[in-house]
């Protein structure tokens, strides 16, 4: 016991390093890091309360209607507006995934950037907030998800313990029946499900569900076709993926590009999972959790992605498109589609998590990545009386001690602060507080030593890439 | 021991739950996926209504005798849980009401 708790101090003083790490790092990240960015309802307010302002945004948003870049830009009271807006605040704003008025808010975005960009460019920038939370706690949850359940470890599914999961939380269960029971209600007998009403359900799904539960749905990991053939199917397919035929890619980049929320999203996922040469994991800033976001981010939408067999060798990804058809935009057809069917940082992403493994890089603090710890390990959490409580040891099984920086990035920048609230317990039914830090239970010292042992050996599993 | 069990038979009507999978149901769907079935249990021991005392009444007075009758209140469930949807052994998917209870009482 009193080794327990030692581990668990020192657990705890992993998790301030790691938040104190978190800053610099975030910096690091963001492009625009040198200055703020503030949501795009925000700007707008604060674009309307000063009168120079609000008058070239409306002339602006008039320039811009139904007109392209280059007309506007002929127009000099167009060109004058653009330039003087690029000096407000609307010209860096942001917008948050999920957020209250996202609509509105990109709507807002788009309203300026369509006039900053080239609008048919291949990548656009994303107008959302760089994802700064902290990456290893998803990847510290799936490693411990998937080191459980030890009886069934040598056959286990972990797409089915994926299920579970989310059966035995009550959000997660009332939103995935929602979207499954939306998705596979037959119309008539030509019209095989409501496709509107499916994609709107699945993206309640993943914007209100934590990622802890439909990561672990939608990237579990297989070493059988069942398992695979499960992870295929999360997103009823034969509803929300697949269609009578399948378009062109750039066809369908055009139609997801209409829509603003669309075109957000594959901008966030072109930001996100875009391949980068100059990281170890090809994807950029090394960071997983933003691309496997910003491609959850996708479903729902007429650029829904996924995983096109049940092969459990080789995990390919993709639109319901094609590159029949291009013409001459053959070559720009499949440059778009291999993003998604050949994207090594995609696709490390998504094996990583399956796997439990993450890579905790930032260019500014080399630290080394957090590891699983290793997959054999025994569930330490089991109740001792399981009659009484056939609740969810899933749930308390976390072990988060979490900076509030996610959480309050608004509040205070500068002052990230760590509450590690030793002793607590979780009552059983609700969520994890991300700014409590779980005890799990006595028997887990073995499970902190994991911990600690992976977090300090990181250029073992760095080699092992 | 048996003082246990006399007590455990005693508890008052409540909501409890148990983790089993859809094949263990048995509806007639075969599904390894774990679901939470919640159930009412329990006795109830508040005193009956004017009407179960009258009831009995008229059953110990052979005044009802064929007829099949409750004199006493049951522990059902008052509202039930919302649908749930699983995916089968077979790749389709299912959806089920009326599966969980949601709250217990006595009626």
């Amino acid at each position: 016991m009193i080794l327990a708790n030692a581990l668990r101090v020192l657990l705890c003083l992993d998790e301030i390093l790691h938040s104190l790490a978190g800053p610099s790092s975030l910096a690091g990240h963001d492009p625009h890091g040198w200055r703020t960015p503030v949501d795009c309802v925000r700007a707008n307010e604060l674009c309307a309360a000063e009168s120079s302002c609000s008058s070239r945004y409306r002339t602006l948003r008039q320039c811009l209607a139904g007109r392209d870049r280059n007309t506007m830009l002929a127009n000099k009271e167009c060109q004058a507006a653009l330039e003087v807006l690029q000096e407000s605040p609307l010209y860096d704003c942001r917008c948050k995934r999920g957020m209250k008025k996202e609509l509105q808010c990109l709507q807002i975005y788009w309203s300026i950037h369509l006039g900053l960009t080239e609008g048919e460019e291949f990548y656009e920038a994303s107008p959302y907030e760089p994802v700064t939370s902290r990456l290893s706690d998803i990847f510290r949850l799936a490693s411990i998800f998937s080191g459980m359940d030890p009886a069934t470890n040598s056959k286990s599914n972990h797409c089915l313990d994926a299920a579970k999961a989310c059966n035995l939380n009550d959000n997660c269960k009332r939103l995935r029946s929602g979207y499954i029971s939306t998705c596979s209600k037959e119309i008539s007998a030509t019209e095989r499900c409501n496709r509107r009403k499916c994609h709107k359900a699945l993206r309640q799904f993943f914007d209100r569900v934590p990622s802890e539960y439909t990561y672990r749905l939608l990237f579990c990991s297989c070493k059988d076709q069942a398992c695979a053939e499960r992870r295929r199917q999360t997103i009823v397919p034969s509803c929300s993926y697949e269609d009578k035929e399948k378009p062109n890619c750039l066809d369908l980049r055009n139609m997801c590009r209409t829509d603003h929320l669309c075109r957000s999203r594959l901008a966030d996922f072109h930001t996100n999972c875009q391949v980068s040469f100059q990281s170890l994991t090809s994807c950029p800033g090394d960071n997983y959790q933003a691309c496997l976001g910003s491609y959850a981010g996708m479903i729902g939408f007429d650029m829904t992605p996924n995983y096109i067999d049940s092969s459990t060798s080789s995990i390919t990804v993709s639109p319901w498109c094609s590159c029949k058809g291009s013409g001459n935009l053959e070559e720009e057809c499949e440059k778009f589609l291999r993003d998604f069917t050949e994207n090594p940082c995609l696709r490390n992403a998504i094996q990583a998590f399956g796997n439990g493994t993450d890579v905790n890089l930032s260019p500014k603090n080399p630290s080394p990545p957090v590891t699983v710890p290793p997959k054999t390990e025994n569930n330490p959490n089991l109740p001792d009386d399981v009659n009484d409580s056939n609740t969810l040891y899933d749930t308390s099984v976390i072990t988060t001690c979490t900076s509030i920086q996610e959480h309050g990035q608004k509040l205070n920048k500068s002052k990230e602060q760590n509450v590690c609230i030793s002793e607590t317990q979780l009552p059983t039914d609700s969520m994890p507080d991300p700014n409590t830090f779980l005890d799990p239970k006595a028997s887990s010292s073995r499970h902190s030593a994991g911990v600690i042992l992976s977090t300090i050996s990181f250029f073992l599993v760095k080699l092992a890439l | 021991n048996r003082m246990k069990r006399a007590r455990a038979r005693h508890k008052p009507c409540a909501l409890k739950e148990l983790e089993v999978s859809i094949s263990e149901l048995g509806l007639g769907f075969m599904s390894d996926e774990i679901v939470l079935f919640r159930y009412c249990s329990g006795t109830c021991n508040a005193p009956g209504q004017n009407y179960d005392i009258s009831l009995q009444n008229m059953r110990s007075k052979k005044k009802i005798k064929k007829e099949k009758v409750r004199a006493r209140p049951c522990c059902r469930p008052l509202s039930y849980d919302d649908e749930v949807s699983f995916l089968d052994n077979n790749n389709r998917y299912h959806t089920v009401n009326k599966l969980s209870a949601k709250e217990c009482g006595c009626v």
